[in-house]
């Protein structure tokens, strides 16, 4: 008696201290669960997502401490016994098809309810919040590598999107090249972009802040630095945001911005800020920088030649005329990235 | 009556070095296939120590952006192409003839071409690395347009081509030899009802290959099209990226189950050698493995929850996903049963197996919250899933592989391994892998994606990186440990008999190791543990 008891006590404390482990470490995590559970409570859809989790999750954590204990209290109770011959036999059991049928059926029934459960609630996922006539679409298109947004009135952000708070959004995802992956954790969950196709994504962000996401799907030799900055913030400031950003019609203060932020997002992170070279061939002072034609041939077409070091992706696809003269107007205001006078028009 | 025709065999066939290099003899290419998949592993999991030295710290600078790339590309391929699916083969190879009571595979020449054909699309894979622009960089799933001339210009990834037509070749062909010789060379009394199981999951292993190899050669084939004639079958207007992912994953999916049925099958050979007992529910076994391999094509797509599919689609791949965890779960739950009032003997292939168990349990269990569709647009592409993949696949199937290099070296070699090592091996191996991926969980859903060569987080993101990491380091010690057991061992380990370890299976009626030509007779099979009931007759008749 004593023996088994004392295996039992032993297992069953195994048992719990398995099941404490995710509680301990939920209880030890900082606000954010520590990686426990997905971030996005940013939104309804993230929100709704996170149940769904915390549901699936609860089940399989019962799942997975009844079958670790089980084995754990195997490997305890049915170890051979310093006693016992080498050679000798357990009992021969062949099998039992009532017990068969049963751990058949058990995970069958469960599988099913979280399937039900799922399918019931996965329209919250495509949800948002408010009044979908005011919903406010944004295109979101990867490229090599940096995110470029466009909003309705054809204002152009690059990296940085920002969003007015509680109100819906829908963002159409494409990409321009390779396949992108659209993902900001604290909001909800990713889309992939993905050249030829729109994919939308909806969400209502209901905080304001600043939330950082990036690449989910490999595109290349700087997918991990991709990053994304979703800006949440108040009707009234976005409003004066969307008006600083450069669009069509626009000269002066937001046209030099728009072509700084297309040369931070597109240029500088292959040759280096202030065009000295990086993974990328210094450019500082290159003529092809503020012709037009030969910029714009370079950018939509790339260079993929090998024999040409650094293979240069195509990274002004589906750029608006407007955006590739805000680029050379910044590159010619820029001193050290200006070639010197009455270089300008050559190749 | 079996004939010694070796003797027949030209001398110079003989040699030490030449008798391997011409040898059709299904065992000795067994060994080769093994001992060359092992290369591979050990130098695809060098790549891995690297990925992880470079992620141990926010933006270190170990191994640069387009070695990182380089790198996972590699170490993806090679681990399935180079490493699970060629030992398995070889296990295959060396097992399956001697378990049926089998002369040899049915095409042993075939064979041969097999293992040199695998050989040489590693070998591609590999010297791919010192071609212009360097190895294929776009991962070992190749999505277009990211894999096409446009955008990976480099011969790089014509080549993984090549080694990858290579190896499927290699692949087919070795499977139809499996099925061929599991239909027909049964030997007499051995009916399909008691083929040990790890038959039954060769067979399963060859039929899905058979299946699904021929998808991923066309996928690779029109790429290479593409690439260098200028054809435009993944072009974006056609659909191409999303075509290529259907494509991939036709094939992708059911080579999870390729790669992990026969892990499955290693384990219902050992567990009830080493516990004492006949396998719980054998029929429930074998036809859990033809369910796996059946539901396994069902749920390709669940890779491609994010990439915009229609509702309905979503919820067809999330409930076949479901349904492969139901023959899952019955594996499990039979190896379990099949401990339950055993007189279980710790040595290293049970610990090995129970390892399994434990891991497998978490990676099938991980598996469903992927499957849920919702919960994966927060988990897809993130560390959760590298997480999730490596629980199955090296939790599971490697575990395995060790279960069954341990448990069937003294029968290659006529000699035993030594056993400190191996119980080291195990015990660094399992402390290892859960700290190197129990951590990648969180890392995913704190937002870490897939395949990035460096992160500016601190923090808790940085800490568990760094427990990832030292946790690899831990892995390639314990892989140390057993590179030194079997070098030390294959030379000077303590000979054993036919059978040490009171085994139930045919191959341990054969001499350690057998013969060439393996049986001099084959007893007559009235049961799927042919060698225990020669034990009990023995035994019956001696006192």
């Amino acid at each position: 008696m004593g023996r088994r008891t004392v295996v039992v006590i032993v297992a069953a404390v195994a048992a719990l201290g398995l099941a404490a482990v995710p509680i301990l470490l939920a209880l030890a995590a900082p606000a954010d669960l520590g990686g426990l559970a997905p971030a996005g409570d940013g939104s309804p859809s993230g929100e709704a997502i996170n149940e769904l989790y915390w549901f699936v999750f609860g089940i399989c954590a019962v799942v997975f401490v009844l079958v670790e204990a089980t084995l754990v209290l195997f490997v305890l109770r049915f170890r051979r016994r310093p006693e016992t011959a080498a050679e000798t036999e357990g009992p021969q059991i062949h099998g039992n098809t009532r017990l068969e049928i049963i751990w058949t059926i058990i995970p069958a029934v469960i599988l099913v309810v979280i399937a039900v459960v799922v399918l019931a609630r996965s329209p919250a996922v495509e949800a948002t919040d408010g009044d979908r006539s005011n919903e406010l679409v944004v295109r979101v298109e990867g490229h090599q590598f940096y995110w470029r947004y466009v909003y309705p009135d054809g204002e152009i952000a690059l990296d940085t999107l920002v969003l007015p708070v509680g109100r819906p959004v829908r963002l159409e995802i494409t990409s321009y090249d390779v396949n992108h992956s659209w993902w900001v954790p604290d909001l909800t969950g990713k889309r992939d972009a993905i050249a030829g196709q729109v994919n939308d994504l909806r969400l209502t962000p209901r905080r304001e802040g600043s939330f950082d996401g990036g690449c989910a799907e490999l595109c290349g030799i700087l997918h991990a630095v991709m990053p994304t900055t979703v800006e949440v913030v108040s009707e009234e400031e976005f409003g004066d945001r969307l008006g600083a950003l450069g669009g069509q019609d626009e000269s002066g203060d937001s046209q030099l911005a728009l072509g700084e932020a297309t040369w931070e997002a597109s240029c500088a992170k292959c040759h280096g800020p202030e065009g000295a070279g990086d993974i990328g061939p210094p450019v500082a002072r290159l003529g092809t920088l503020v012709d037009e034609e030969a910029l714009r041939e370079l950018v939509t077409e790339g260079l993929d030649n090998p024999d040409v070091e650094g293979y240069m992706p195509p990274v002004g696809r589906g750029w608006p005329d407007f955006q590739l003269q805000a680029l050379i107007e910044y590159i010619r205001s820029n001193e050290a990235l200006a070639p010197p006078e009455g270089d300008g028009g050559g190749r | 009556m079996a004939v010694r025709t070796e003797t027949a065999v030209p001398s110079w066939r003989e040699g030490r070095v030449t008798g391997w290099l011409t040898t059709v003899d299904h065992k000795r290419i067994g060994i080769l296939y093994i001992v060359t998949s092992f290369v591979f592993f050990f130098a695809s999991g060098l790549m891995a120590v690297l990925m992880r030295a470079q992620l141990s710290q926010a933006g270190n600078e170990i191994v640069t952006e387009d070695s990182y790339n380089q790198l996972l590309t590699i170490h993806g391929t090679a681990m399935i192409f180079l490493f699970v699916v060629p030992i398995l083969a070889g296990f295959g190879n060396y097992l399956v003839p001697l378990m049926i009571g089998a002369r040899d595979m049915a095409f042993p020449r075939l064979n041969a071409a097999s293992y040199w054909l695998f050989l040489l699309g590693g070998l591609v894979i590999f010297s791919s690395f010192f071609a212009d622009s360097g190895a294929a960089n776009s991962g070992w799933t190749a999505y277009t347009p990211l894999s096409t001339d446009e955008f990976s210009p480099g011969t790089g990834q014509d080549l993984w081509i090549l080694g990858l037509h290579l190896t499927s070749l290699s692949s087919l062909a070795g499977a139809i030899n499996f099925i061929v010789t599991i239909h027909n060379m049964r030997t007499p009394g051995m009916t399909w009802m008691r083929i040990p199981l790890f038959v039954w999951a060769i067979e399963a292993y060859a039929v899905l290959l058979v299946l699904v190899l021929p998808t991923i050669s066309a996928a690779v084939t029109l790429l290479l099209l593409d690439r260098q004639v200028g054809t435009e079958f993944f072009a974006v207007e056609n659909g191409g990226p999303v075509l290529w992912q259907h494509m991939f994953w036709f094939f992708g999916h059911p080579e999870v189950y390729i790669m992990v049925l026969p892990a499955m099958g290693m384990l219902s050979e050992v567990i009830p050698v080493f516990a004492r007992k006949p396998i719980f529910g054998y029929k429930a076994i074998a036809f859990s493995t033809i369910g796996i391999a059946f539901a396994s094509m069902l749920v390709w797509a669940h890779h491609m929850f994010t990439v915009g599919l229609p509702d309905y689609l979503q919820a067809w791949f999330m409930i076949t996903s479901f349904s492969v965890a139901v023959p899952t779960a019955i594996k499990i739950f039979n190896w379990l049963a099949t401990l339950w009032r055993g007189h279980l003997w710790f040595r290293a292939p049970l610990l090995f197996c129970l390892g399994f168990i434990a891991l497998f349990t978490m990676g099938g269990l991980s598996g469903i919250m992927l499957a849920t569709y919702p919960v994966d647009y927060q988990a897809h592409d993130s560390y959760y899933v590298v997480a999730h993949f490596h629980y199955v696949l090296f939790g599971g199937t490697v575990f395995g592989i060790f279960a069954g290099t341990y448990y069937w070296f003294p029968k290659m070699t006529g000699r035993m391994y030594d056993e400190r090592l191996a119980v080291t091996h195990f015990w660094l191996m399992f402390i290892g892998f859960n700290a190197a991926f129990l951590p990648q969980h969180m890392l995913g859903l704190m937002g870490m994606q897939r395949r990035i060569y460096t992160y500016d987080r601190g923090g808790l993101f940085e800490w568990y990186n760094l427990v990832s990491s030292l946790g690899s380091f831990l892995m390639a010690l314990a892989i140390l440990v057993f590179v030194w057991n079997m070098a030390k061992s294959w030379r000077s380990g303590t000979r054993v008999g036919n059978d040490p370890w009171g085994a139930d299976t045919l191959e341990w009626y054969a001499t350690s190791p057998p013969a060439p030509h393996n049986f001099d007779r084959v007893p007559y099979v009235s049961s799927s543990r042919p060698v225990r009931d020669l034990r009990q007759r023995l035994r019956e008749n001696g006192s």
